[in-house]
């Protein structure tokens, strides 16, 4: 609670009786102002000058200053981060014991480069930064610190970004080391930030993938949903959702898109794998998220794979949009009646927004060749405002319905209806 | 899983460490092992432009090597944009190399010809366009390309080695 709140407050809490004088100064001594935090931060922005100077004067010079200085400098500062990182870990710093670490790991990927720019050296395969990944890799077992763990899915991603677009290679090594290294951990030790990085991480090196074999886009969401089959084995549930949100994510606007632009026969073509491979390896991937949510008891978010129906096989035009607007709602109506069912408000207003967006799309999709401009904007307009004027009523309802059975069936136990679902 | 600041830890880390500084000591070496054990061959570049000197510390650089006929490609399938590439280097005229072939498998080249990896930039109606990853030349301090007013074709020498790295030995105005 901030200091300046309190004292602006307080005379009038004391006016109405709520605390005494007393208690008034017994409050305001317990939060002290904040100007001393402003002060111990003083020395951090000092050191931080002093080190941006020292880099500014190296980086201006670096051209002139002699190979071996350079390489010195390089192998210096990479020495002297891990040994202050070290040091302070000792003197039980945490904090600034694990992000002196991170930099000496960034400083050995700049060493790589720098040097190979140094002898103006090219190679023609990633061998020189994939030993960046596997000592991140290996640093991220050596300490339990999360920055030191998302370091090594960040460096991967980078690393495979340079590869392909440089190199014209796909590096396997690479993202074999990230799926394996940060998966094991995240299976571990999970934790929803680096669960969703985690999935970003590997995501994007899927799309990597996809753009440099020039195969099918839909080919993406085979191993995107290998990781999100990952998540369904994993029985820590904020870090098994956390690990299948990008995953979702993408599904979803793929889903979208195939709405709004699936009429033409020539992006639907596009998306068009050859159909037994395709199927074959998506009803391998689905197979493994039904195995892991049985085993779990998660068969409710079942509805999730909906968005994976492979409708791009239909015949572009009319059929293929509505089919998609179809299970657009259907996907929307599985999260609302998922979410009433459990009473989650987030999950609430997640089935609204998208059961909105899905409702837009059609509208969209329907009436904007039919109708005339301010007709479209003006009945769209109505119908999103009775639309949610009709959800938000439904949601309260049914929120409260929900809260006041829960209470009513345990009255004993007032707290139980903060745990979750009445079944 | 270590958490604590252990002797077995500390020793791990310092050979982590160790192995960092090592590696990167051998990028050095392979640097200078390039030079020693390499296939020297000299490539002409189009004029540089200079102008990115006073933002940056490197020049592009356009090697006449970058474009080759169409009739220099030596593959089953035709070339396709971004495809990885040998190229067959033969001496021309004042030592210069020029492309004797474009190949997609590695060709065994003859003694006084070298190989260069590179990649199909763009496939034109008559020509392929290829890229080195030498194109960026990070100019020295002492470099006199860093006083020159215009920036004159240049003489690169590179060095190939026989495990398949190159690198820009030395770069020198190109006399006609």
């Amino acid at each position: 609670m901030s200091h300046k709140f309190l004292e602006t407050e307080s005379p009038a809490w004391v006016a109405e009786g709520i605390i005494t004088e007393a208690q008034r100064e017994r409050l305001l001594a317990r939060y002290p102002p904040e100007a001393v935090q402003a002060v111990g931060l003083l020395p951090l922005l000092g050191s931080i000058l002093v080190g941006l100077s020292a880099l500014s004067v190296v980086a201006a010079n670096w051209p002139s200053l002699p190979t071996a200085l350079r390489l010195g400098l390089l192998l210096g500062s990479l020495l002297a981060a891990y040994a202050g990182g070290e040091y302070f870990l000792r003197r039980g710093n945490r904090r600034l014991g694990h992000g002196l670490i991170g930099l000496g790991l960034v400083l050995f990927g700049v060493s790589i480069i720098l040097t190979s720019q140094l002898y103006q050296l090219v190679g023609y395969d990633v061998s020189g930064l994939l030993a960046w990944v596997v000592v991140g890799v290996l640093l991220s077992y050596l300490y339990n610190s999360q920055a030191l763990t998302l370091l090594p899915i960040i460096i991967g991603a980078a690393v495979q970004t340079y590869c392909t677009q440089a190199l014209g290679l796909f590096s396997y090594a690479t993202v074999g080391l990230v799926a394996l290294g940060g998966g094991y951990r995240w299976w571990r030790r999970p934790h929803p930030v680096v669960a969703s990085v985690l999935a970003v991480g590997l995501l994007w090196q899927a799309a990597l993938w996809v753009a440099l074999s020039h195969s099918k886009i839909t080919w993406f969401f085979i191993p995107a949903m290998l990781v999100y089959a990952a998540g369904d084995w994993h029985r820590d549930r904020p870090a098994a959702r956390a690990l299948q949100g990008p995953p979702l994510v993408a599904a979803y606007l793929f889903a979208l898109g195939l709405a709004l632009f699936g009429e033409t026969d020539q992006y639907a073509g596009l998306l068009r794998p050859p159909v037994l491979a395709y199927l074959g390896a998506l009803a391998a991937v689905f197979a493994l998220s039904v195995l892991g949510k049985r085993q779990l008891g998660r068969l409710a978010s079942l509805p999730d794979w909906l968005l994976l129906l492979p409708g791009f096989y239909l015949p572009g035009g009319l059929p293929l949009a509505v089919a998609t607007l179809v299970v657009l709602y259907a996907h929307a109506g599985s999260v609302l009646a998922r979410a009433h069912r459990s009473g989650e408000a987030e999950q609430l207003t997640l089935g609204t927004v998208l059961f909105v967006v899905a409702t837009m799309v059609a509208y969209f999709k329907l009436t904007w060749a039919f109708l005339d401009k301010s007709l479209f904007f003006l009945i769209g307009g109505v119908l999103l405002l009775s639309l949610s004027w009709y959800l938000r009523r439904r949601n309260a309802q049914r929120l409260a319905a929900g809260v006041a059975s829960t209470v009513g069936a345990t009255p004993a136990l007032p707290s139980s209806s903060e745990n979750g679902p009445a079944r | 899983m270590l958490t604590r600041s252990t002797p077995s830890h500390r020793l791990l880390l310092r050979l982590l460490v160790a192995a960092q500084v090592l590696y990167v000591l051998g990028v050095a070496g392979a640097g200078y092992a390039t030079t020693a054990y390499g296939r020297h061959i000299a490539l002409a570049t189009q004029p540089v432009d200079l102008h990115g000197l006073q933002y940056e510390s490197f020049v592009r650089l356009r090697y006449t090597a970058a474009e080759a006929p169409l009739t220099a490609w030596r593959g089953a399938s035709p070339p396709q944009r971004r495809q990885a590439v040998y190229v067959l280097l033969a001496p021309g005229p004042d030592s210069l190399a020029t492309v004797a072939g474009v190949y997609a498998q590695e060709p065994k080249p003859t003694a006084d010809q070298a190989v260069l990896r590179g990649w199909v930039t763009d496939v034109y109606p008559r020509t392929l366009g290829l890229r080195y990853n030498l194109e960026r030349y990070y100019v020295p301090g002492d470099s006199p390309l860093r006083l020159a007013k215009t920036g004159p074709p240049l003489r690169v020498q590179v060095s190939i080695a026989p495990w398949g790295q190159a690198r820009i030995e030395a770069v020198r105005a190109l006399r006609r």
